[in-house]
């Protein structure tokens, strides 16, 4: 009796999301393995979509994006939340602040930067060759060299806000007397940050970073907005690939067999990832 | 002798080793100005003519402040029919979010069954999903629904992306709500639902808060489901709206950050208020586990 009940009040939500996702994933697994009319081609559209070379840079501009993204966001965000953890005038305000730039669309972040970044009127430019960094100024966007790092530096800008808040939420609940063990000994700042926070916040970090490969495998907004994936692909990643493919060329069974291998991949990755997590030795508990 | 006996002082009331007030200082408006900055140059940029936009060097402040680009984007443009259609879609999904959450985290939180832990990993699933791997077959699906292009698809379909963040954060606020309160009313002749409306609800309001914001910013602000599957103007949202904007007026970047204000000032306003609440239940998932 009591089981039904529980299960009943869960059920709605449960068929919304079977719907919206279990099917789905299992339709592309049909629609990767047909043709425009349904007829089985086997593993013809695989092959079609692993030959060009653009899928294997699209593979490996996701990996630059996704993993150069990650390491500034979360380095970056330890450190705000390590200085949002001191106690000083204006931290409830500063906090929010921090927290600005990861609620605002990310379709404002793209076109604002991008306007900060134009070449030739843009307020960058003109700063960096104002105070005489640049001798002339760069196309960031333009540049096949500058354009991959310029977009990754504004999706740092975008989420470090999250993980400073995250891990903020981590240090405040760190209980005193670990603090107090290591003032007892003698620690500077420092190594209270190294031997007291950061262990202690480990488990928040690896958390975050999970959702941050998510959010990074999932990220179209930036790039899209700023570059389409252009200059000569230098910024398409696989999902902007699916996403061309499908909406573009209105290759539906290609985008498919391209997105059974994404979501391939990224279930791999997040698979590894937990594994190892869980299999790290000495947490402190 | 002398250092023994300092230390013997300062043992009961240890002085917290911090960061020295300089570092916190240039810190601070380290992140205040990185943080912000952009802002401010997006609402100098809206309020300037053609001209100053298009000079070199750039001026910082406008002259004369112009709202002519607050007229493009108001009066001469499908923004404000943009802003509507993004109103509708964010209410409806993050009511819809909020309704199946509330049941789904009860049911989570206060009852046993068959298979919980393996439904609860479903729904977190959800959350880990590559959304770029099923944009296809949820076009085609939308499409034999005959949901393409209307509101209604883009509210169900903003339920992966709502939906299982939003039953995590409020399965967390039921579990708190103390059980035996919930056993005193049953005793009373309460039914199941009376409780969870009049009384766990109630109790779990910063709960209830920080989803609805959470939902609602999320769906504002969300651009690739709404790119793929809304593509008539009737349905189009403010963040399609503000991707054409640029090819429409050739790049008109005064209308664009004009725009971009309109799109922002909203979500801004509505975090900035219940900021307390949405980051609490944000991270009580996050530091309980």
């Amino acid at each position: 009796m009591k089981s039904q009940t529980g299960l009943l009040f869960v059920l709605p939500a449960l068929i919304v999301l079977f719907m919206l996702i279990a099917y789905p994933v299992a339709y592309t697994g049909l629609l990767s393995v047909t043709d425009g009319n349904g007829h089985l081609v086997g593993f013809k559209n695989f092959a079609a979509v692993l030959k060009p070379r653009v899928t294997t840079q699209a593979f490996i501009n996701t990996i630059y994006w996704v993993f150069g993204s990650i390491v500034f966001q979360v380095v970056l965000g330890t450190l705000t939340a390590i200085l949002l953890n001191q106690s000083f005038f204006g931290r409830g305000a500063l906090r929010a602040i921090t927290l600005i730039p990861w609620v605002v669309p990310g379709i404002v972040a793209a076109t604002t930067w991008a306007w900060m970044f134009h070449t030739e009127f843009g307020i960058i430019n003109y700063m960096m060759t104002g105070s005489g960094v640049l001798q002339s100024p760069i196309g960031w966007l333009t540049n096949k060299d500058t354009v991959m790092p310029v977009l990754i530096a504004i999706n740092v800008w975008k989420l470090f806000p999250f993980v400073a808040i995250m891990v903020l939420a981590g240090l405040q609940s760190i209980p005193n007397d670990l603090y107090e063990a290591a003032r007892v000994d003698g620690a500077s700042f420092w190594e209270e940050v190294w031997y007291v926070m950061l262990p202690s916040v480990r488990p928040v970090i690896t958390a975050v970073t999970l959702l941050l490969v998510i959010w990074g495998l999932n990220s179209i907004t930036i790039i899209y907005a700023i570059t389409r994936g252009g200059p000569a692909n230098k910024t398409l990643i696989t999902p902007i690939q699916i996403f061309r493919l499908a909406f573009e060329s209105f290759q539906f069974n290609q985008a498919a067999a391209l997105s059974v291998i994404f979501f391939g991949v990224a279930i791999v990755v997040v698979f590894i990832y937990i594994k190892v997590l869980s299999a790290q030795p000495g947490e402190a508990k | 002798m002398t250092a023994s006996a300092t230390r013997v002082i300062a043992q009961p009331k240890m002085k917290k080793p911090g960061l020295s007030w300089p570092i916190i200082l240039i810190g601070s408006i380290l992140v205040l100005v990185v943080c912000m900055f952009p802002f401010v140059w997006m609402g100098l940029s809206s309020i300037k003519t053609l001209k100053e936009l298009y000079s070199v060097p750039p001026i910082w402040w406008p002259a004369v402040p112009t709202f002519d680009n607050y007229y493009k984007v108001l009066f001469e443009s499908n923004i404000p029919r943009y802003f509507l259609n993004s109103v509708i879609i964010s209410v409806g999904s993050t009511g819809l979010a909020l309704i199946l959450a509330i049941f789904a985290s009860y049911g989570f939180a206060r009852f046993d069954f068959k298979g919980k832990p393996y439904l609860q990993a479903f729904i977190l699933v959800g959350q880990l999903l590559p959304t770029a791997a099923i944009i296809v077959p949820l076009f085609i699906t939308l499409r034999v629904l005959g949901l393409v292009n209307t509101y209604w698809g883009l509210i169900l379909v903003y339920m992966i992306v709502t939906l299982p963040l939003s039953v995590w954060m409020l399965t967390s606020y039921f579990r708190a709500v103390p059980v035996e309160v919930e056993e005193a009313a049953i005793l009373d002749g309460a039914s199941r639902l009376g409780v969870l409306f009049r009384i766990t609800l109630p109790l779990s309001l910063p709960g209830l808060v920080a989803v609805i914001v959470y939902a609602f910013v999320t769906t504002w602000n969300e651009f690739i489901f709404a790119l793929c599957f809304a593509t008539d103007s009737s349905v189009k949202t403010l963040p399609i709206g503000l991707a054409e904007f640029s090819t429409e007026f050739n790049t008109d970047w005064g209308a664009v950050m004009a725009a971009s204000v309109v799109m922002t000032v909203p979500i801004a306003l509505l975090f900035l208020v219940f900021q307390k609440m949405f980051v609490g239940g944000l991270t009580a998932g996050a530091t309980k586990g």
